[in-house]
């Protein structure tokens, strides 16, 4: 827990101070955030089904860093796992050799999926930074308007 | 003030066994109260036990379950699913749809016309009839037939079905509105217009217990911390980000940690993350509170809840909460008690389990203020007060 002050651990007779805890997190998870430790393709897929709630500017920003990261499929090799107890030795050595001969072809896929996912990441940034401007350039005009009354 | 003393309460469902559901939990708690302190009181509810089908499971009439006179009545058979789920797709996108497809979503939700009848039939033997949650057919359909003695428990949510002009009619309509908090309260005013002396904060009285922390683990061999989340699994509890981010967890921080998961539903674990999510299904109330007590932390992901009946349960086991906080219900509860953190996203996630993980006196502490939390504010003594002051209350 870099960054943060040892303050927010003290419990004292009171208890302790969730909204204080709550305020360090958040500042040390912006400290962070500027430092680049959150552009990991991982947060962008822990938050898939969290986004539409996710309104903050900042985060959008640092989203977009995780996002093209992962726009890059992995094809590295992985662990194959058996839940099946029973020949779980056997299955295990057949999903391998299966992989082993289908990888070849995953290549071209791959090669394509790639290039499909950044033209998308490229158009939603595109979009991203397009309605960004014009919301900013409304809000100048409604604080024109405003100061005119 | 007069006394109401002949109570009718009304449920989509029972809740018995394994049917179980935070709002008809509410319902039958309450009603349980209200007989207990001598009140004359009726259960009426369908026969219906899954919330998705809505089949008719249990025999129509009348049995005495612990100690309520409960009455069971069919589901309507003739409800036009392909409607009602079309309908519903819209309404949930945030698609404007007219006051006659609004009814027509209700009226091919959950209904039961014997229900109705019998309420036709035996309103006048009622001084108040108490019935949630807001979002079914059963709810609004009954509210119209005695609106000058009907009490909603809404359990709302801020979702797009609250949104809709008909259910603004039905909280304007009825006599009171009890609510589970003052969060779920505020919501209501904002959506609704409604005059504040017709609104009541009651919430549920949560029965302390004691627990032995360490019995849950050893009896399932957990030898690494471990989270805990209990309840419906589905989208919009929001089961599925939970898991992603337990994953996400693991992944970047090296740590071994657990998800316990205990309740119903599917849940679609990551490949990866099944070796380390323990779904233990529905369990006994005290093997629960003993899963709970053991656990690093309960986390809550969703965003609908207007109470949360579990997390009251994960802090008398003294077990501090994680919650989201797109949940202003339980953000408030986090921040009253001193009990639990909230986060907004992932990052804000994984700083406060490594908190948590790390600070043992830290989560002892938030598991003791959230306790202390629950045993001031939800004693059944307390809310028993705030039950009858709603009940007996004259409303404008």
């Amino acid at each position: 827990m870099d960054g943060m002050t040892e303050s927010m651990f003290k419990i004292g007779a009171q208890g302790v101070d969730t909204r204080a805890i709550v305020n360090e997190i958040r500042a040390s998870v912006g400290r962070k955030a500027e430092q680049g430790l959150y552009s990991d393709p991982r947060i962008a897929r822990a938050e898939k089904t969290n986004l539409s709630n996710l309104s903050d500017q900042e985060f959008d920003q640092y989203y977009m860093e995780c996002l093209r990261d992962a726009v890059f499929v992995d094809i590295n090799d992985f662990e194959i796992h058996e839940r099946r107890r029973l020949f779980s030795g056997l299955l295990v050595g057949f999903k391998r050799l299966i992989w082993k001969m289908l990888r070849f072809y995953t290549y071209r896929l791959w090669s394509q999926q790639n290039e499909v996912n950044a033209i998308l990441l490229a158009a939603t940034e595109a979009n991203d930074n397009r309605y960004r401007d014009k919301i900013e350039e409304l809000e100048a005009r409604i604080a024109r308007l405003e100061g005119t009354k | 003030m007069s006394q109401a003393t002949r109570l009718a309460f009304i449920a989509p469902r029972f809740p018995e066994g394994t049917t179980i559901g935070g709002a008809e939990t509410l319902l039958k708690n309450l009603a349980t109260c209200a007989a207990g302190a001598g009140r004359e009181v009726t259960f009426l509810t369908t026969c219906a036990r899954n919330h998705f089908t809505w089949d008719n499971e249990t025999p129509p009439g009348e049995r005495i379950i612990d100690g309520l006179r409960v009455h069971f009545f069919p589901v309507d058979q003739d409800r036009d699913v392909r409607t009602f789920a079309r309908l519903q797709e819209t309404i949930s996108r945030g698609g404007r749809i007219s006051t006659e497809d609004q009814l027509a979503w209700l009226s091919n939700s959950v209904n039961s016309r014997p229900l109705y009848d019998y309420l036709r039939k035996h309103g006048d033997e009622f001084d108040r009839i108490i019935m949630g949650p807001y979002l079914f057919g059963v709810t609004y359909f009954a509210s119209c037939i005695h609106p000058e003695k009907t009490m909603l428990v809404p359990c709302l949510h801020d979702e797009a079905f609250a949104y809709l002009p008909v259910m603004g009619d039905m909280f304007r309509g009825v006599r009171g509105i009890m609510f589970n908090s003052e969060p779920e309260r505020d919501l209501a005013y904002r959506l609704y217009s409604i005059q504040p002396g017709r609104c009541f904060v009651v919430g549920m009285g949560i029965a302390p217990f004691t627990t032995d922390a360490s019995s849950f683990a050893s009896q399932r061999g957990i030898r690494s911390p471990y989270v805990i989340y209990s309840g419906r699994r589905e989208p919009l509890k929001g089961t599925p980000m939970l898991l992603d981010y337990i994953n996400a967890f693991r992944n970047r921080t090296g740590r071994d940690i657990k998800l316990v998961v205990t309740g119903s539903g599917p849940m679609n674990v990551p490949h990866e993350l099944i070796p380390h999510v323990l779904d233990v299904g529905f369990l006994e109330p005290q093997d629960k509170f003993a899963a709970m007590a053991g656990a690093v932390a309960f986390c809550h992901p969703s965003r609908n809840e207007s109470f949360s009946i579990v997390i009251m349960e994960s802090w008398l086991a003294g077990t501090p909460v994680l919650a989201t906080s797109g949940s202003e219900v339980m953000r408030d509860h986090c921040l009253k008690s001193n009990g639990g953190l909230w986060f907004r996203s992932y990052p804000e996630f994984e700083e406060e389990l490594c908190l948590l993980l790390d600070n043992p006196e830290l989560r002892a502490a938030l598991g003791k203020a959230g306790r202390d939390y629950v045993l001031r504010e939800y004693s059944w003594a307390t809310i028993k007060e705030k039950l009858f002051t709603a009940l007996d209350a004259n409303v404008p």
